[in-house]
């Protein structure tokens, strides 16, 4: 191997340095988080970066219940479920169709689908707020969730598209002449050979949905309808020197994340590279 | 064809209720001042003509501008130097990647409480920190200070998303061509040298797209702002976002039809960029390799 | 122009079983064309990049113009690699593709114009200069990629497989460049390849490697004609030789091969030669030393079968021939106006010093001592 100069040994040393800084700034705030999580605010105040002494699970205990968070949690499933499912039902449908016929008006509407991701939130924000009023779905999780499928559709859209559209016309070509119909075609071959692609939309939509915060701070004003970050940002305002609590409530809302993540994290990964890579 | 339709019928009558209806009446109402649900006064231009005098606003286009220009570069720099890290393989490659891919998942409440609170005057980390090695008189009122505010959110959002783009500079420098490299340390370059002269040049696809991508979502910040200095101080940190929700929600007059006036004005802003970057980034030949 | 030596080299990737190159041994003399040659994951594409520097070399030492170069970076070794990709930098025209070498090396202006110049004109790439590679045919490319190792005026050139991205046309006439470009260049030059038409048509000497070995150093026709072993034997030459498995028998004091109903004489090889083996052997015959003999003639150094398969070439027809007794397949190649069907009976004669022998076990060439 060549010779390691003293340079070489600074260098290292030195980029090793940047690193571990790095990961300090990036990862220590969020431990710290989880520290604070089950610590009293008393004792924060008394010191705000000690190691807990004691660890008082029970806080958890107590933002579920006392502080609503359960109903928040509920809330986001609820909505974040229900617009991931339907919005993986509808663009794999509308992404097969793109990706698989020939069609006049095909990469038009690819287009019009498409290039509504880069459309600044504040286009659709006022009139969807007066679309929900009028149609007596303000406040209403049902709502929050039809724009919730709007929202994600474009990049699910996307997303499945370029993957359906790279499976080979032969497997849909064998599948017509053992008489298949469209339909048992779509349910039968493109989601299960799919699935990969399927799988990355899903969480993908499931962590952006489920950190959503805009829309539902505008749609959903009551306090039984609101969603986690609305829940979380709401403890701000009642708890507001209550750091404690609210740490623990973050915690609450960062830990189906996480879990995501640690199961998915390659899915994860590809799903919100794919596109950007070029 | 009409299996097509029945394929694309759902997700398109979604785009169009949900997206394509409300773009229209945004621009619909911008003509219109409206004071509560149902009444609309047409007034023609006037809305525009305020926007353009509006100071409020002009301070959030400045504002917004100094984050969706300089922050990208910002982003991608660290991004590609996270990237080259680990590409480089240093130790404990995995469990760096997963620590600096963290914060992308976080939602932007969640950082804005913990960047408040590291932000924090008394016994937030930065001042702390700064005590500790003596250099007192450095700290700030970071969000405080409409001096600092700007940019202290802006280390924030950068914070939050550099695993972002590392994660896609790291699969873009594993699909260079090993041989291309190979061939550049025969020619007597080192990593400085492969870097300026191989690595960038061959990345700069993915790169500027990384630019842009950074671009439009600075353009579109709230979440962060709003829970971190809701536009303060002193429209230190307004974003137009920030401004269209205040005028929309939480004003003194109810008046739907102005912010929708300035969000049809930004709406044409960041088409338009993403055009103009559109034309000047196409690369006119392809990278063949 | 130098010497490479390379001595008892070996190459162990961490966590694998077996070495990827195990104690390979070979000087290349000044101004030699060496060619490497086996089949894929035989090493060779290792070693050479060894010799580059773009492997770490696990066991043994390496030197170059007698300067130990085991540690020595790539890029201060002297080399110039043409890689089987070409490798050349799309984001540069083919001007800059050339010159980037030297200009990472400080070298003058002036000079560098004059060396691109110059294997710009002998390469014909003189009018593409200001092209980028995506604008050139794959023929081209490689041409740049040439070049690029021509400015550098190395010690060596290093070949690694560049023309398996040709089609076969092209690879025809780049060989005979190639070729050409030695003897203009007289420079010391070492070529990967896994294709025996390359390595016979353009190797001063060949050097056949096999699972990380290497199986025989020589000159082209030599290793074609006296093949170390089995391997070595089967992989030169196309059609393969034929081998089959024979039974060594002492009749009336002489040594016969049994094979199928054949006994085949063995005068050229002593009892000595013959002892290792047990008994055990297999024989040797090249295709193109089989001939049809009329049938019914009673000749000692033919095999007699069925034709199984005719594949007539234009030029040449090939037979293979089910020899009795379930003793095998051979290819014989014949006159192109053969005329055979399938079934027909078969004897094909061939001349006794044709034949070589094998030891069926290490399947190592047993050499015929006897006249």
């Amino acid at each position: 191997m060549t010779m390691k100069s003293s340079s070489h040994y600074l260098r290292h040393g030195g980029l090793m340095a940047i690193i571990v800084l790095y990961t300090l700034y990036s990862a220590l705030p969020f431990v710290w988080v989880g520290t604070m999580s089950v610590r009293t605010t008393g004792e924060i105040s008394a010191s705000h970066f000690a190691w807990p002494e004691i660890w008082h699970w029970e806080k958890f205990r107590i933002a579920w219940v006392d502080s609503h968070f359960a109903t928040y949690f509920w809330n986001s499933t609820i909505v974040v479920g229900a617009a991931v499912a339907i919005v993986t039902l509808l663009g794999a449908a509308a992404a097969h169709c793109l990706a698989r016929y020939n069609f006049r008006g095909n990469r038009l509407v690819y287009f019009i689908l498409f290039s509504s991701i880069i459309f600044p939130p504040q286009i659709i924000l006022i009139s969807l707020f007066q679309v929900l009023v009028e149609y007596n779905l303000y406040n209403s999780l049902i709502g929050l969730t039809l724009v919730y499928v709007g929202l994600q559709l474009p990049l699910t859209v996307y997303l499945l598209e370029g993957f359906f559209a790279r499976i080979p016309q032969d497997l849909f070509d064998a599948a017509k002449i053992d008489g298949y119909s469209d339909f048992e075609i779509f349910f039968r071959i493109v989601l299960p050979v799919g699935m990969p692609a399927i799988a990355t939309t899903v969480i993908l939509n499931f962590i952006q949905l489920w950190n959503e915060f805009l829309f539902a701070v505008v749609l959903v004003n009551e306090p039984g309808s609101s969603t986690l970050p609305i829940g979380i940002r709401r403890f701000m305002g009642d708890y507001f020197q209550d750091i404690g609590m609210i740490a623990t409530g973050m915690m609450i809302a960062v830990i189906p994340v996480v879990i995501v993540y640690a199961f998915f994290s390659e899915k994860l990964i590809q799903g919100m590279t794919a596109g950007a890579v070029k | 064809m009409s299996t097509v339709m029945v394929f694309l019928a759902p997700a398109l009558l979604i785009y169009a209720a949900l997206t394509a209806y409300p773009v229209l009446r945004t621009f619909y109402n911008a003509f219109f001042t409206i004071g509560d649900i149902n009444t609309a006064t047409f007034v023609g231009f006037d809305h525009f003509k305020e926007v353009f005098k509006d100071a409020t606003f002009w301070a959030a286009v400045r504002n917004t501008a100094i984050w969706s220009l300089v922050a990208p570069v910002m982003d991608v720099v660290t991004g590609l130097l996270l990237a080259l890290c680990l590409y480089a393989g240093v130790p404990y490659a995995r469990f760096l990647r997963v620590a600096w891919f963290t914060p992308v998942l976080l939602s932007y409440v969640v950082v804005g409480i913990l960047w408040v609170w590291i932000y924090n005057y008394d016994w937030g980390i930065v001042n702390v920190a700064l005590r500790a090695v003596g250099l007192g008189q450095w700290a700030q009122a970071w969000l405080g200070d409409p001096k600092f505010a700007l940019g202290a959110v802006m280390i924030t959002h950068t914070w939050k998303w550099a695993g972002f783009n590392m994660v896609v500079c790291l699969a873009a420098l594993h699909s260079l061509p090993s041989e291309v490299l190979e061939a550049a340390e025969l020619d007597n370059c080192g990593w400085g040298a492969k870097l300026v002269h191989i690595i960038v040049p061959m990345l700069r696809p993915t790169l500027l797209n990384l630019y842009v991508l950074a671009f439009i979502g600075k353009m579109k910040v709230f979440d962060l702002v709003f829970i971190m200095t809701e536009g303060g101080p002193m429209w230190a940190t307004e974003t137009v976002s920030t401004y269209v929700y205040k005028r929309a929600f939480n004003w003194n007059t109810f008046d739907l039809g102005y912010p929708s006036a300035i969000a049809v004005v930004w709406f044409v802003v960041v088409i338009g960029f993403v055009l103009f970057f559109n034309r000047v980034f196409k690369q006119k030949e392809r990278l063949e390799y | 122009m130098a010497v490479v030596r390379l001595a008892n080299i070996s190459k162990r990737y961490a966590g694998a079983a077996t070495p990827s190159v195990d104690d390979v041994s070979f000087t290349v003399a000044d101004g030699e064309f060496m060619v490497l040659l086996g089949p894929s994951g035989c090493g060779k594409s290792t070693t050479l990049r060894m010799i580059a520097g773009l492997e770490s070399i696990t066991g043994g030492e390496m030197s170059i113009d007698d300067r130990v170069v085991n540690d020595v970076p790539a890029m201060d070794r002297d080399i110039a690699m043409v890689f089987q990709s070409y490798a050349l930098y799309p984001h540069m025209t083919v001007a800059e593709n050339l010159a980037f070498g030297l200009k990472r090396r400080k070298v003058d202006k002036a000079q560098i114009d004059e060396r691109v110049g110059k294997a710009a004109s002998i390469l014909g790439l003189s009018e593409l200069l200001q092209r980028k590679p995506f604008a050139l045919s794959g023929g081209q490319r490689q041409r740049v990629a040439l070049g690029r190792a021509i400015v550098r005026e190395p010690k060596v050139f290093l070949f690694d497989e560049p023309l398996s991205n040709l089609d076969a046309a092209l690879r025809v006439n780049t060989r005979n460049e190639l070729v050409r470009l030695h003897h203009r260049l007289g420079a010391t030059m070492i070529y990967v390849t896994h294709d025996q038409v390359e390595a016979m048509t353009m190797g001063q000497r060949i050097c056949v490697m096999n699972k990380g070995q290497v199986a025989q150093i020589g000159k082209p026709l030599d290793v074609y004609r006296q093949p170390a072993d089995a391997f070595v034997a089967r992989f030169l030459g196309n059609p393969p030789m034929n081998l089959a498995k024979a039974k060594v028998v002492s009749q009336g004091g002489a040594n016969f091969a049994q094979v199928g109903g054949a006994m085949l004489p063995l005068a050229r090889w002593s009892a000595a030669d013959l002892a290792p083996s047990a008994g055990d052997v297999l024989i040797g015959i090249r295709p193109e030393e089989l001939g049809l003999l009329e049938g019914g003639a009673a000749d000692a150094n033919a095999l007699r079968g069925t034709v199984s398969a005719i594949e007539p070439l234009g030029a040449e027809t090939l037979i293979v021939v089910d020899l009795d007794n379930q003793a095998g397949e051979v290819t014989a190649r014949v006159h192109r106006d053969v005329q055979l069907t399938l079934g027909d009976p078969a004897t094909l004669g061939f001349a006794g010093s044709a034949l070589y022998l094998f030891d069926a076990k290490t399947e190592k060439a047993i050499l015929a001592s006897a006249a």
